[in-house]
């Protein structure tokens, strides 16, 4: 069994003792990191205290070193990430913290990517994300990316507000065959249907599958402006996807 | 990344691999998105760990934070549904609400604190408040598990849907906001919430103790006498915690500088198990058990969240929570068994135990994690030790914060409450008692009984035959509280309306108070108040008689609890409410527990005095008293105790 004391990098050793209160658990994570490099516990850190810059350049700088890309994923970015979540469920942190957290482990992902496909795996399929025209709430349509990205899907980000020729354009330029939108507002949801509109307009329709969520959003709604699928979290989000991308790759 | 060396195959990742970090990086996130949808339903998902706002759009909670470069601070209190305050577009907001409210138009309309809105069918009582903006407690996401949002419907009940399973321990107008829907239109319902603020004193001048608690700090260490705790965060911080039947206080204390940071009054929660001791005793036996306790200690949680927020203060520096209270409401509090309270000989398990020698003391203790409560997760949470079967650690408390331990002359400490306590003596020579009034002073029993709330009559005086009423607020006058029973009583006697048996001139079935507002008093009003006067009489009288002093021997009286404080002391004489101490030697101590329990928090040597002092308590049981019955018989007449008869 490692002790704490083990670990190298300081902002580790404090972030244990501070913020993992049951002692199994603590010893876990100590273990956990304890095994690894410290350029490894230097990407966890960066990661746990959302620092996207410097994940961006600890992960490229590994990769340079021939680091192994799994090693890299699994003791840094994974590593990470994991006492991300036991800092949010006890309530030290809160969605936005955690947020910058999965942005920080992007920038990291993006050095993965190349080595992925060079290894002959490709995403699971491209989805384009955003928020309907109107719309400013990003939290949920944020924490859909967070999961499909985590799930192995390609996600593009619209961001928030985007109009129905937005979500056009990337569908074109990405060849993607997933959209998901979502609203959080009743006033904006029926932007909703418009954007769905748009696509039938454009011919595109048939390309795509549209799925829908946001608060407001129910199943009936969903069905009723022609959606494909309609999902209540993100974790619904990435099954639909999932489903989705399976029925139209059976269809092509 | 052009400028990349060339990743040879010494770089490259495996399927199987990969598709098992996938697993486990969706594990985490999975963990991650569930307890973020079900925060989200009490915290605003943009607020951040520095309860700054992170949205991009415009919310009605969001101030502009002082430094400049600082993201706004978000002011929300996490009670209401924050998705109301977000606004993206004005024109829109505005669009939405005219179409909500036309498609309800002719609807009824709810009523809560005065405030009406339109009542919608389909929507929870929650719901309405959100819309009236009135604070209801809740921590469990309104999903009918924390049973904090408890209301009474004071009208309209039928027009909610039916009990759920998770309201089955509730009865009467009762009902748990986010589970009782609105099912029919077109109706008036109004409720109420059970956090009434109470008119009660809760600011005393503190007397300076010196500081030396329990919880102390050495170097960057946290220490609870010697044992670790954490490690210092900056403060120090103690609740003081007075949980009474009726009423709590709890006070947040700055255990370094003994300074009091914060008093906080609110009604104990646990009204829906009946007003009285014996009635929440036996709910707590029924089948609903445990809801008393889950009851008091989320109320509890949900009060020091806002202090906390308000304050500034983190709930991981309150080190200590020192607990009084009557027997019951403090081993509830404890989550303990309370069954054997309710029955002779009236002794508590722990009461029980302490005689078997099987513990050392009454006292409790218990870690704050152990009973779920908000503070640092190895906090102390301290039961005052009790004198003897219902005389708990609040009287406990009362002689601290009279300074028993020094008292060289007799003093009488009586506190009165639905369950009266008198202790007679000094520090050589103790006696206890309780005396069990009922809460007919207290708004329970008696027609128009009130709690000493707006609207309730504190004061009578009977001026060219009629009743000259000032009532507490500003509002019309709804009913009597118990300080306004005694002077009403005291009048009738003094005018001879009434004779000393509560019989009314004429024999009158009852007597206007205010005419105006319908207001009486009944004879059946007034056999109840009789009986608990009765109660407040027996105590102080056996209890002099046995100590074998007179009123006239007792160097000071002490009062102290719930509406004793407004009481007119010439008028509690007059009709033998209380002995008839001169009144230049009587003294109005106020929430005499709560500073007690102040004083406890910071001082180990008072901790140490009292806990030596009651080990010498004689508790007089007054029912075992030969002539109780008689004694009892002449405490239900209206005139002043005469206390050379009685000896």
């Amino acid at each position: 069994m490692a002790e704490l004391a083990d670990l190298k990098n300081k902002f580790l050793r404090e972030e244990l003792g501070e913020y993992v209160e049951e002692d199994a658990e603590r010893q876990r994570m100590v273990d956990l990191y304890a095994e690894t490099k410290l350029s490894m516990q230097n990407i966890a850190a960066a990661i746990i205290d959302g620092r996207h810059h410097d994940v961006d350049r600890l992960t490229r700088e590994a990769i340079d070193d021939d680091v192994q890309a799994l090693e890299v994923m699994d003791d840094g970015l994974i590593a990470g990430m994991a006492l991300v979540g036991i800092k949010f469920r006890d309530n030290f942190i809160f969605v936005p913290e955690v947020l910058a957290c999965a942005r920080a482990m992007k920038a990291g992902m993006a050095h993965i990517e190349p080595i992925l496909s060079a290894s002959g795996i490709d995403p699971i399929g491209t989805v384009i994300m955003g928020t309907v025209k109107g719309d400013l709430h990003d939290i949920g349509k944020n924490l859909c990316i967070m999961m499909l990205r985590g799930s192995g899907f390609k996600v593009v980000d619209l961001g928030v507000d985007t109009s129905p020729d937005d979500f056009l354009e990337a569908v074109e330029e990405h060849g993607a065959s997933l959209v998901g939108m979502s609203a959080l507002l009743t006033t904006t949801m029926p932007n909703m249907g418009r954007t769905i509109e748009a696509f039938i307009d454009a011919d595109l329709r048939d390309d795509v599958k549209v799925m829908v969520g946001g608060a407001p959003v129910t199943l009936e709604f969903a069905d009723d402006m022609g959606a494909d699928a309609y999902g209540a979290d993100a974790v619904e989000c990435v099954e639909i996807a999932k489903r989705l991308t399976e029925e139209s790759a059976s269809a092509h | 990344m052009s400028d990349r060396k060339v990743t040879g195959d010494r770089n490259f990742i495996d399927r199987e691999g990969y598709e098992k970090s996938l697993r486990r990086l969706g594990e985490i996130f999975q963990g991650i998105t569930r307890h973020a949808k079900e925060q989200a339903l009490q915290r605003c998902p943009y607020k951040d760990r520095h309860d700054c706002c992170t949205a991009k759009f415009a919310c009605a909670y969001k101030r502009v934070a002082s430094v400049a470069a600082d993201l706004p601070n978000c002011v929300s209190d996490d009670q209401l549904d924050y998705r109301t305050a977000w606004e993206t577009d004005e024109g829109d907001v505005q669009a939405m609400k005219g179409k909500l409210l036309s498609a309800s138009a002719q609807a009824g309309n709810v009523e809560c604190n005065g405030r009406l809105c339109v009542l919608r069918v389909g929507k929870t009582i929650f719901d309405h408040a959100d819309e009236l903006r009135v604070k209801v407690p809740t921590s469990c996401g309104r999903v009918g598990t924390c049973h904090e949002c408890i209301v009474q419907i004071r009208k309209g009940d039928e027009a909610l849907g039916a009990r759920s399973d998770a309201e089955a321990f509730l009865q009467g107008g009762y009902r748990l906001a986010c589970q009782a829907v609105v099912e029919q239109g077109s109706q008036e319902i109004a409720f109420d919430l059970l956090r009434r603020e109470p008119k009660i004193l809760v600011s005393q001048q503190s007397r300076a103790v010196e500081v030396d608690p329990m919880v102390h700090r050495q170097g960057d260490k946290v220490y609870y006498g010697s044992e670790e705790l954490d490690r210092y965060r900056g403060h120090l911080y103690g609740v003081a915690l007075d949980v009474g039947t009726t009423t709590v206080v709890l006070e947040l204390v700055d255990l370094e500088t003994g300074q009091s940071v914060h008093v906080e009054s609110f009604e104990n929660p646990q009204r829906f198990g009946g007003s009285d001791i014996m009635t929440r005793i036996s709910y707590d036996g029924g089948e609903h058990k445990g809801e008393l306790h889950t009851a008091i200690v989320n109320t509890f949680n949900t009060v020091v969240r806002e202090m906390c927020a308000e304050l500034g203060v983190s709930r991981h520096e309150i080190y200590e929570i020192l607990v009084v209270g009557n027997t019951t409401m403090r081993d509830l509090f404890f989550g303990l068994d309370v069954q054997s309270i309710g029955q002779k000989p009236y002794r508590s398990h722990v009461e029980e135990d302490h005689l078997r020698g099987v513990r050392k003391s009454t006292g409790l203790r218990e870690s704050a994690r152990q009973l779920k409560l908000m503070a640092n997760r190895n906090a102390v949470v301290c039961g005052v030790p009790l004198i003897g079967s219902h005389v708990g650690g609040d009287i406990v408390a009362g002689l601290v914060a009279i300074d028993m331990a020094s008292r060289r002359e007799p003093v009488m400490l009586v506190d009165v409450g639905t369950n009266t306590e008198v202790v007679l003596g000094y520090a050589g020579r103790l006696m206890a008692a309780s005396c069990p009034a009922g809460p007919a002073f207290e708004g329970g029993l008696v027609r128009f009984g009130m709690p000493g709330c707006a609207g309730a009559v504190e004061s009578v005086r009977y001026r060219d035959g009629k009743f000259c009423c000032e009532t507490i607020g500003e509002g019309e006058p709804e009913g009597i509280c118990g300080s306004g029973f005694i002077d009403l009583l005291a009048e009738l006697r003094r005018a001879n309306l009434m004779t000393p048996k509560g019989v009314f001139l004429n024999k009158a079935v009852e007597v206007q108070v205010v005419q105006e507002r319908g207001i009486t008093l009944s004879r059946q009003d007034v056999s109840e108040l009789a009986q608990a006067k009765a109660a407040n009489f027996c105590g102080q009288a056996i209890l002099m008689r046995k100590f074998g002093v007179s009123p006239d021997e007792i160097s000071q009286m002490f009062l102290s609890g719930g509406f004793v404080n407004y009481v007119e002391v010439s008028s509690a004489v007059e009709i033998g409410f209380l002995a008839p101490v001169n009144e230049d030697r009587v003294i109005k101590v106020g929430n005499a527990a709560a500073q007690g329990a102040r004083e406890m928090l910071l001082s180990r040597k008072k901790r140490a005095e009292i806990t030596e002092l009651i080990s010498r308590v004689e508790h007089v049981e007054l029912e075992t008293t030969e002539d109780f019955f008689e004694m009892f018989v002449e405490g239900c007449q209206f005139k002043p105790m005469n206390c050379q008869s009685l000896w």
